[in-house]
């Protein structure tokens, strides 16, 4: 699904962020990226989903290489990808409803097949009584679902989701973990980058940590817990609440 | 409805609204230059056409205090060597109240004009495709009466299609310039826009949009602006042509002939708003694209 070959980043002069990174997520596959802040799970990320080439080594992307695809395959190939952007890149002149439905647009589906398919998935997300509000009427947590809602539209085989849980309480970024569980059971591959150790800690997924530009491949269970949030075992995700609250109070909306 | 509002809020952006009052201006001027370089058009042809046809011979006042009698004579001979000449297709004398009016317009009505020594004029119409020897014919001429001249008018004809033909390349220069200048203003709109709107389009590129869907959203909203402001440009054209048009009428002069406009060259003229916006969203269009091939 995903495969780094020796890849390495710089910006300009300046220094590697990334250093010869290899890495093979397998379809259908659930992993985290940490680091600190800085480390480059962001660039990992935005090569993940096209917005930035290596300087050196290869990426493959559902078994293509993407530094030989054209512009319009690779558009093509974007499409195959959502992501959910840390700031969520919400575009406030639309409404709820139509920044959901815009990958769909964008990839020439009619109107009036798109509407059904966005009314429901932002129904399942808790939003159904949002499809006309405009983004800044939103909560932060509102927000996220929206963006969240965006990046899964068009059901997209691989899930690239930034920070997804920097902007919400803990209670709130562990529903959204249970959802991305979720679709990660439907076949997503889901790809989650945070710095909330502790938060990841309860999931039992493999994690690619990032430490000076180079990637370190752990086990979720094996890092730290913290004594707020105590882990749970793999096998009782079944009887999680996935949904996340509806009315966007300052405590849900983080 | 889905997304009846462009994904692109470019409508919001106080750099576009400029745009359409700087086109009117641009197509304002294109189309007075279009309508300039057509009406020298029009007058260099009608004078071509009336002139090329005709010569005038011109008998001097003599010297030699002639009278009435000798200079019927000596007209009469000329008159007769005229028609006889091949290529002439008929010869006529211009009469003195004729010449005296063709003065008028420089010297105004007075009764003085009668007392002018003025020469004899003879208007000979020649076969345009088998023309008479100007210059044999001056020579025959001469032997009748020293000092006649006959004026082809082609130096004058010269002298006029020169000016046509400068007038033209003058407004072929400012259409082509008014051309560039509004591409210029609408790469620079155009840019604005990508810049202000950068992050929208960013977003549209990584969730899968084609470059041509990203390019449409701009170079629509750029065919509206160069439509909108071609329009309003043409119909000030339009207005100030008719301005120009009564002022000629009022003038009431034969040097300065009647301007108005052919049917096809209205066409023209109606088909600058649609240039004007063919002109900006093909140029919005490679502007976006050119930038978005530097994205990755």
């Amino acid at each position: 699904m995903v495969r780094f070959q020796d890849v390495s980043l710089r910006y300009g002069a300046g220094p590697e962020i990334l250093d010869r990174v290899s890495l093979d997520l397998a379809p259908g596959s659930f992993h985290f990226v940490i680091g600190a802040s800085g480390a480059g799970k962001s660039s990992l990320l935005k090569m993940m989903y096209l917005a930035n080439r290596p300087t050196s080594g290869r990426i493959s992307l559902f078994g293509r290489d993407v530094s030989s695809l054209s512009r319009h395959d690779a558009a093509l190939l974007r499409r195959r990808i959502g992501v959910v952007f840390q700031d969520f890149r919400l575009l406030d002149h639309l409404s709820t409803l139509d920044n959901v439905a815009l990958p769909l647009k964008v990839s020439g589906q009619r109107s009036d097949e798109i509407r059904k398919d966005v009314v429901e998935l932002l129904t399942w997300v808790g939003l159904a009584d949002h499809l006309d509000a405009k983004p800044a009427t939103l909560s932060g947590g509102q927000q996220q679902r929206v963006a969240i809602a965006r990046a899964v539209v068009s059901r997209p085989s691989l899930l690239l989701a930034d920070e997804p849980t920097g902007n919400v309480d803990n209670r709130i970024a562990e529903r959204l973990l249970y959802l991305f569980e979720e679709l990660n059971k439907r076949g997503t591959t889901i790809v989650v980058a945070t710095h909330n150790e502790a938060l990841i800690s309860r999931f039992n997924y493999p994690v690619i940590r990032l430490v000076r530009g180079e990637v370190r491949l752990e086990h979720a269970e094996t890092l730290i817990r913290t004594s707020d949030m105590p882990g749970r075992a793999a096998a009782d995700y079944g009887t999680r609440d996935t949904s996340l609250p509806v009315e966007g109070n300052p405590e849900s909306a983080g | 409805m889905l997304l009846r509002k462009s994904v692109v809020p470019l409508n919001s952006d106080a750099t576009g609204r400029f745009l359409p009052w700087l086109v009117a201006v641009m197509v304002y001027l294109a189309a007075l230059a279009l309508v300039s370089a057509m009406a020298m058009s029009k007058i260099v042809t009608r004078w071509d056409h009336g002139l090329s046809g005709q010569i005038t011979v011109q008998l001097p006042v003599s010297e030699n205090d002639l009278t009435e009698a000798e200079i019927t004579n000596r007209r009469e001979d000329v008159l007769t060597l005229l028609r006889q000449s091949p290529g002439v297709l008929s010869a006529n004398h211009i009469g003195r109240e004729e010449t005296a009016a063709l003065l008028e317009p420089w010297l105004g009505q007075t009764s003085g004009l009668s007392e002018l020594p003025l020469p004899d004029l003879i208007a000979v119409e020649i076969d345009q495709l088998d023309p008479p020897s100007t210059a044999g014919l001056t020579a025959r001429l001469i032997e009748i009466v020293p000092g006649a001249t006959i004026d082809d008018h082609q130096r004058w004809l010269g002298n006029l299609l020169n000016l046509a033909r400068s007038i033209e390349i003058v407004a072929a220069l400012v259409v082509l310039l008014v051309g560039l200048s509004a591409v210029i203003m609408v790469v620079f709109v155009t840019r604005m826009g990508l810049a202000v709107h950068y992050q929208i389009v960013e977003l549209l590129h990584l969730i899968g949009a084609q470059d041509g869907y990203i390019a449409r959203e701009f170079q629509t909203h750029s065919l509206k602006l160069g439509f909108f402001g071609g329009l309003v440009g043409v119909a000030l054209a339009a207005l100030t042509i008719f301005g120009i048009t009564r002022l000629l009428g009022q003038a009431d002069t034969a040097l300065l002939p009647a301007l108005s406009l052919r049917p096809f060259e209205w066409v023209i003229l109606g088909a600058l708003p649609f240039a004007s916006a063919l002109v900006a969203m093909v140029t919005a269009r490679l502007t976006v694209l050119r930038t978005l091939s530097r994205i990755p």
